[in-house]
């Protein structure tokens, strides 16, 4: 049987799906044997989607892109 | 998005690309308005800070109208616009005052010398949703990504919250695709490590009122 660590550095893979079959069988095995590395593995995976959904919300802010559309503008000007 | 969609988009960025570098004007403004909001919300996550980030996408946004004439298309224009983005990101952290870099390793799990997991682990995925918009919450992982070392930083923010292909941040990168990986691993475990701190916490205030 794999062990937990080995388990741990499998985790990236198994997640893309690019483990062979037989490495993934055993890590699946593993899994059977060993609940924290399950909690591991679901709160890895939410770690991911958490600050996914968190960061990804950044929007210019509205002064932020009358800045940006000025500061365009006048520069456009030069090379003109 | 579709294959068909990603490759038509690619070709209407090519075409625009081609005017602008032709001397189009407007093929610039939309170039501009395709790519601002990327430069902008990456910067920020570097940089945590508006008018840093307001800056560097000026900077950029003026890079790529005076130098478009050097973009040879030997990569695609977006991994191009992200390197630039890069750049003028760290030439301003370089400017300010260094935080101390901690070390990841020791927020990477521990285990005994058989290789398993010798701390308790417990699993908070499940009752993220209540917690999940709070400012509260928003507040622990912008503070944990801020703590990562900017190496696995820069690789979580393009694969994970851009959503990059692997293959791309390696051109972005100049990495092997390997070193992308195992940056990326290394930053998942340590948020991972980070957000549950916090959550077990408040599970344990939760269990006790
Ligand atoms: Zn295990």
């Amino acid at each position: 049987m794999i062990c937990c660590k080995e388990c741990i550095d499998l985790l990236y893979d198994y997640i893309e799906g690019s483990l062979d079959q037989n490495t993934s069988k055993s890590l699946e095995e593993h899994f059977e044997e060993c609940p924290p590395c399950i909690a591991f593995l679901n709160t890895y995976k939410s770690t991911t989607t958490l600050c996914r959904d968190t960061l990804n919300q950044i929007e210019i802010p509205d002064e932020v892109r009358r800045t940006l559309q000025s500061f365009l503008k006048e520069h456009k000007e030069e090379n003109k | 998005m579709s294959f068909t969609q990603q490759k038509e988009d690619k070709e209407i960025e090519e075409a625009l690309v081609k005017d602008f570098q032709a001397g189009n004007l407007e093929a610039y403004d939309k170039i501009a308005e395709l790519y601002q909001q990327k430069i902008y919300a990456l910067s920020f996550n570097l940089m945590r800070n508006q008018m840093d980030a307001q800056d560097v996408t000026q900077e950029v946004l003026l890079t790529l109208f005076r130098k478009i004439h050097t973009f040879q298309g030997k990569s695609a224009f977006s991994s191009w616009v992200y390197r630039i983005t890069l750049n003028a990101s760290y030439m301003k952290l370089r400017s300010k005052k260094k935080e101390p870099n901690i070390s990841i390793d020791e927020l990477l799990p521990s285990f005994n010398s058989a290789g398993f997991q010798q701390e308790k682990i417990q699993d908070w995925s499940e009752n993220t949703e209540s917690l999940l918009f709070t400012n509260e919450t928003r507040e622990v992982i912008n503070k944990a990504v801020g703590l990562l070392p900017e190496k696995e930083k820069v690789v979580f923010l393009l694969r994970d919250v851009e959503g990059l292909s692997t293959e791309k941040v390696s051109e972005v990168l100049d990495l092997t695709i390997p070193a992308v990986k195992s940056r990326l691993h290394r930053a998942r475990l340590f948020l991972r490590k980070k957000l549950s701190s916090y959550f077990e916490e408040y599970n344990s205030q939760k269990g006790e009122t």
